[in-house]
């Protein structure tokens, strides 16, 4: 079991708030880890950390052995970090296929001097992404939807397309902001089997979910946290049957 | 027939400034209002070049909007890491700073604007050619913004304007595409500087202030923000308009603060009543193009 993203004593604080007190994670290749706690324990706030959107205080981050804690957002997806974001964040003036699209972690046809002097090998970048976004879509059985604009699609599409979007980086760490919530029926099944398809591929997947019949069936390993700090890990059967956590859980 | 001639550079001109400006704050999403000052710069440089330090006007010209991404890479880098909002104050400022540094400055020319600029190609091979040459730029200008905005950059510029944080989370550098752009819009206004300086062959500071952002902005926004010929439309519109006041036979006093009214007025108009101005750009990004299915 190799350690793709390891995390060391990561700690944010916004002004009195911890949100992050000295978390120490690791994420496996092919092994899926479900982040469960109530709202506000530091959840996405630790998505946030991994994936660049805030800077720790203290701590550090690497993934596949290199250190990622001064390294810039969109260099760290550029280095094989996906994620997906709670509040979905697809593109609404672009199509489903064309959200795909600008998600590779690097293209030629995004650099202005490659579109001007060498359009034939952008047009072929071009064509290969498409291809390889059809094939993500078809997988979660969006095809028929790909020249639909991102806005018009139904809630659980919408949750679909924005794990697609993230695959479309070939990510090494996988990073899963409450694909659930919301999602029901067919979308439900659709997501699990893809969660799962990722992993076995070899990514190393971390799960925030609230919906805890999904984190059961899914995770190979619970990690509960509160207040910024990691309380247990264990499987999920047991974290979920410890009448401490439960309680801190519902707050009764 | 000279006249026909300096509308037709006029209306080429603007092609050029407006088609680059929509490149800036249509497809790009940057509020700036300066594209003047970039237009000035190429013009006081490219002419500077030539006239006073013997650069041959066919290199000044490059030079020229050179000068003009130089100086739009210097405003757009600071002002960009603090946030979009910031441009808009910064290119204000930076338009009345060049602008009033231009005044003061003898070996500009000072307020009283630059003379003697050397001329090209018009005494070698007449008017015609020019008007050709500045054609030719401007259907590349327009050319070379609609293949941006159609092609995989203008797709990534649109999920940039969606949202920028997603876009960063996919690996993109929001910084650097906004710079791109904006360098790159204000070259070509840089370029249609230097064209001005060399067959007009006086340039002034008045000639690129406020009232001129005003007359760029309002092309593009009654032609059509985001499409390819909106601001085509809207410059060849523009352009003549004031010349038909013009024969009005209005004092000059009274001209300017008309085309100043004429301009604002246009553009709240718009914005009230066609706020997508005469062509629309479809909501969807390439929804305008056939699927390749």
């Amino acid at each position: 079991m190799t350690s793709v993203l390891e995390i060391q004593g990561l700690t944010k604080r916004f002004g009195g708030i911890v949100v992050a007190d000295a978390i120490d994670l690791t994420l496996a290749a092919g092994r899926i880890v479900g982040l469960i706690g109530p709202n506000g324990a530091g959840k996405t706030s630790l998505f946030n950390l991994i994936s660049g959107v805030e800077r720790p205080d203290a701590g550090s981050i690497t993934l596949d052995g290199k250190a990622l804690t001064s390294v810039s957002m969109h260099q760290r997806a550029r280095r094989g970090l996906a994620r997906t974001w709670q509040n979905l964040r697809l593109f609404p003036s672009l199509t489903l296929l064309d959200n795909l699209m600008v998600a590779p972690r690097v293209y030629p046809g995004e650099n202005l001097l490659r579109v001007l002097f060498t359009p034939a090998a952008v047009r072929r970048a071009e064509d290969t992404t498409r291809a390889k976004a059809m094939s993500i879509l078809a997988r979660i059985e969006l095809d028929s939807y790909a020249h639909t604009p991102a806005a018009d699609l139904t809630f659980g599409q919408q949750k679909l397309a924005g794990v697609a979007r993230a695959l479309m980086n070939d990510a090494r760490c996988l990073l899963l902001d409450e694909p659930m919530a919301g999602v029901e029926g067919h979308a439900y099944q659709m997501m699990q089997k893809v969660v799962r398809e990722v992993a076995a591929s070899g990514v190393a997947v971390c799960v925030v979910e609230h919906n805890v019949a999904f984190i059961r069936d899914l995770c190979d390993e619970g990690v509960f946290m509160f207040a910024g700090k990691v309380l247990a890990r264990g499987s999920v059967k047991d974290l979920m049957a410890d009448a401490r956590l439960t309680e801190l859980y519902f707050g009764t | 027939m000279e006249y026909v001639y300096t509308l037709v550079i006029l209306v080429g001109l603007y092609v050029i400034l407006a088609s680059s400006f929509n490149l800036i704050i249509g497809y790009g999403g940057l509020i700036s209002i300066a594209h003047p000052v970039f237009y000035a710069i190429g013009a006081y440089a490219s002419a500077l070049l030539a006239r006073d330090l013997g650069v041959p006007v066919v290199i000044a010209i490059p030079l020229g909007a050179a000068s003009a991404v130089v100086a739009s890479i210097a405003l757009a880098v600071p002002s960009l890491r603090v946030s979009g909002d910031y441009l808009l104050i910064a290119s204000i400022g930076f338009q009345l700073g060049v602008l009033e540094a231009i005044k003061n400055f003898s070996w500009t020319g000072g307020a009283g604007g630059l003379t003697n600029i050397p001329p090209f190609l018009v005494r070698s091979l007449g008017r015609e050619a020019y008007v050709g040459l500045v054609a030719v730029v401007a259907i590349l200008a327009v050319w070379l913004v609609r293949v941006i905005a159609h092609g995989p950059y203008g797709r990534a510029l649109s999920a940039m304007r969606d949202d920028e944080l997603a876009y960063t989370g996919l690996g993109r550098n929001a910084i650097a595409s906004k710079v791109a752009v904006f360098a790159l819009g204000s070259g070509l206004a840089g370029f249609a500087g230097a064209l001005y300086a060399h067959y007009f062959r006086f340039i002034a500071p008045e000639q690129f202030e406020i009232l001129q952002s005003a007359a760029i902005l309002t092309m593009v926004v009654v032609g059509g923000m985001r499409t390819t010929w909106g601001p085509v439309v809207g410059a060849i519109l523009l352009q003549a308009l004031p010349q038909a006041i013009t024969f009005l036979n209005l004092p000059p006093s009274v001209l300017g603060p008309i085309q100043g009214l004429l301009f604002t007025g246009l553009v709240l108009v718009f914005m009230f009543l066609r706020p997508q101005g005469l062509i629309s750009a479809g909501a969807t990004w390439g929804s305008a193009r056939r699927h390749r299915a």
